[in-house]
């Protein structure tokens, strides 16, 4: 039954991944790079059913892309986008496009920052939140967050090993990254009545987002890699290069050209001298009355 | 053509003339209505050579001035050239403290210190470590050897210029971060691996081939020089969200005092998927 689940999300999240590419086809031509943010959609209530979510760009009523049924637990990748404000909306799997959504929100994508746009909480009370993903981490640790998303356990404690990570992480809530000592972990997250683990590398230099989620049965943990980056940063400028091309500075060619063109000239003379047929030499340099 | 016959007859009439004195008025008559200029012609060539040649030991001597004037232009331009394509070339000879170790093309020594590897990432464990990199716009393929980080925590580069290197510290490429390869745009004494990478520009395709044969398709979105004095670590080896790779190399002015270029050229490119 769980792989069966599992498969059926990540069949979901591929569906997602493909609709987004989609969007970036048509809605970030040639965006610069430094022009541009991350953007990631997620459906994280437990007991909202699918939902087709559109994804505008501010004060466009057309949508740039419609994502049609997402269902609890999907998360995309993140994907590039211009920066800029966009408008993310949830209707019920099926419904119009012109109907008015179940719920919206307005992220405002600047520059080199990530956003995931979570649904959270009870269907009754569905929330559209913007969340701000870090991208940097201390010097040689890691980052990690909980997004609690199981209705059945209100209250979850996660730990790293034997280490607190979050204590009575209440449903539908968000908590602060904390840092982490980089390691591989058994990470586990127990509720009042069911508890589960996972064993989670938290790299130096990675920044980690961990869902609880209501799952048959169980609870269970998905890990998300926000970011990565090196575990250790080298210090300076990498050396690659030790100059057996390199031009030399104030360096000029123009003397050794200036040694070749007299040694050219010199030995042009000498062959002249030396090959110089005399008549030759009556006839062309001296006309014929000059010779009478 | 009448012209040209009458002048060919003349010339006939002037040396009938000059051989028998019994030519008559109208050959003289036609002779000189095309002047004395074949006449002239025609004596000179008959003019008795020697006249008119140098002394025979000041035309030897002349003819040995030229000689040696020829051997000076060619020792000239010989040491020209030479003293040229060997300042163009630039052996590194003279460098301080490299000496030992000129000589030796494509290889280049690696800084001492221990390698450090650090374990893979969760997120790592579906993408297998790189073995190959492929570079067609500027036809580069080469193997990847494994990078880590130097004693006094510089980043680690290949001993071979001809071979490029991931940084082990680094995700791998295809996995979520910033992938770091490094290699030289030369040794001592000619191109390295990554010579011509400052010829790439937004849009060319990367590929990494992995140890299962799969491959990681990238697409260049950036191509930037950094000083040294100013490289931002922070940017090319920080956290990135989505799957990306960093190609790194020396560029710029090469500064002969310390023996380093001053500057890095890094290509930033992003997974195709």
């Amino acid at each position: 039954m769980k792989a069966n689940a599992k498969f059926a999300r990540i069949y979901r999240l591929f569906g997602l991944a493909a609709l987004m590419l989609g969007l970036l086809a048509g809605a970030a031509p040639a965006s610069a790079s430094s022009g541009s943010g991350w953007l990631r959609l997620a459906h994280l209530s437990p007991n909202t059913p699918p939902v087709d979510v559109y994804l505008y760009s501010f004060h466009n009523s057309k949508a740039l892309i419609v994502v049609p049924h997402v269902a609890y637990g999907t998360i995309s990748d993140y994907q590039k986008v211009p920066a800029g404000e966009y408008t993310v909306a949830m209707r019920a799997a099926g419904a119009a496009a012109s109907s008015p959504p179940v719920i919206s929100a307005t992220v405002n994508v600047t520059p080199g920052a990530a956003y995931t746009v979570v649904g959270l909480g009870p269907a009754k009370e569905l929330e559209l939140r913007v969340l701000a993903d870090r991208l940097t981490t201390p010097k040689g640790k890691a980052l990690v967050r909980i997004i609690q998303a199981s209705l059945r356990q209100h209250r979850v404690t996660v730990r790293a090993g034997h280490s607190l990570i979050a204590r009575d992480v209440a449903f539908a809530s968000v908590t602060h990254y904390k840092v982490v000592s980089p390691g591989t972990w058994n990470v586990s997250a127990a509720g009042r009545t069911e508890h589960t683990s996972s064993t989670i590398t938290l790299a130096a230099g990675t920044i980690h987002t961990i869902v609880v989620l209501d799952d048959p049965g169980d609870i269970r943990l998905d890990d998300l890699v926000d970011a990565a980056g090196s575990k250790i940063a080298p210090a300076g400028a990498p050396a690659t290069g030790f100059g057996g091309t390199a031009s030399r500075p104030g360096h000029s060619d123009l003397p050794w050209a200036a040694l070749v063109g007299a040694g050219v000239l010199i030995s042009f003379a000498g062959y002249r001298r030396v090959r110089r047929p005399v008549g030759a030499h009556a006839m062309g340099t001296r006309g014929p009355s000059a010779t009478v | 053509m009448t012209g040209a016959g009458k002048n060919d007859m003349s010339l006939q009439a002037g040396e009938a003339g000059q051989a028998s004195p019994t030519s008559t008025a109208r050959q003289a008559s036609q002779a000189s209505q095309v002047g004395q200029a074949a006449g002239a012609r025609g004596r000179a060539a008959r003019r008795p050579q020697p006249r008119h040649r140098r002394p025979p030991k000041r035309r030897r001597l002349l003819q040995s001035a030229g000689l040696v004037a020829m051997g000076c232009g060619v020792l000239t331009t010989a040491l020209g050239m030479g003293g040229w394509a060997l300042t163009g070339q630039h052996t590194g000879l003279d460098q301080p403290g490299q000496a030992g170790q000129a000589g030796r093309a494509g290889q280049v020594p690696v800084p001492p210190g221990l390698t450090v590897h650090a374990p893979g990432g969760a997120s790592q464990r579906q993408v297998p470590s790189p073995v190959r990199l492929i570079i067609p716009a500027i036809g580069v393929s080469t193997r990847l050897i494994r990078l880590g980080i130097t004693s006094n925590h510089t980043l680690q580069v290949p001993a071979s210029a001809a071979l490029a290197g991931w940084f082990t510290g680094s995700p791998r490429p295809g996995a979520v971060g910033a992938s770091i390869i490094a290699g030289h745009i030369d040794s001592y004494s000619g191109p390295g691996v990554f010579f011509r990478l400052r010829e790439l520009h937004r849009g060319q395709g990367i590929s990494v081939t992995r140890a299962n044969g799969s491959v990681a398709r990238f697409r260049i979105i950036a191509v930037r020089t950094y000083a040294k004095d100013r490289f931002p670590t922070a940017t090319v080896y920080g956290p990135v969200p989505d799957p990306e790779l960093r190609l790194v190399t020396c560029g710029g002015q090469f500064d002969y005092a310390t023996g380093s270029y001053l500057s890095n050229i890094v290509i930033s490119a992003v997974l195709v998927r």
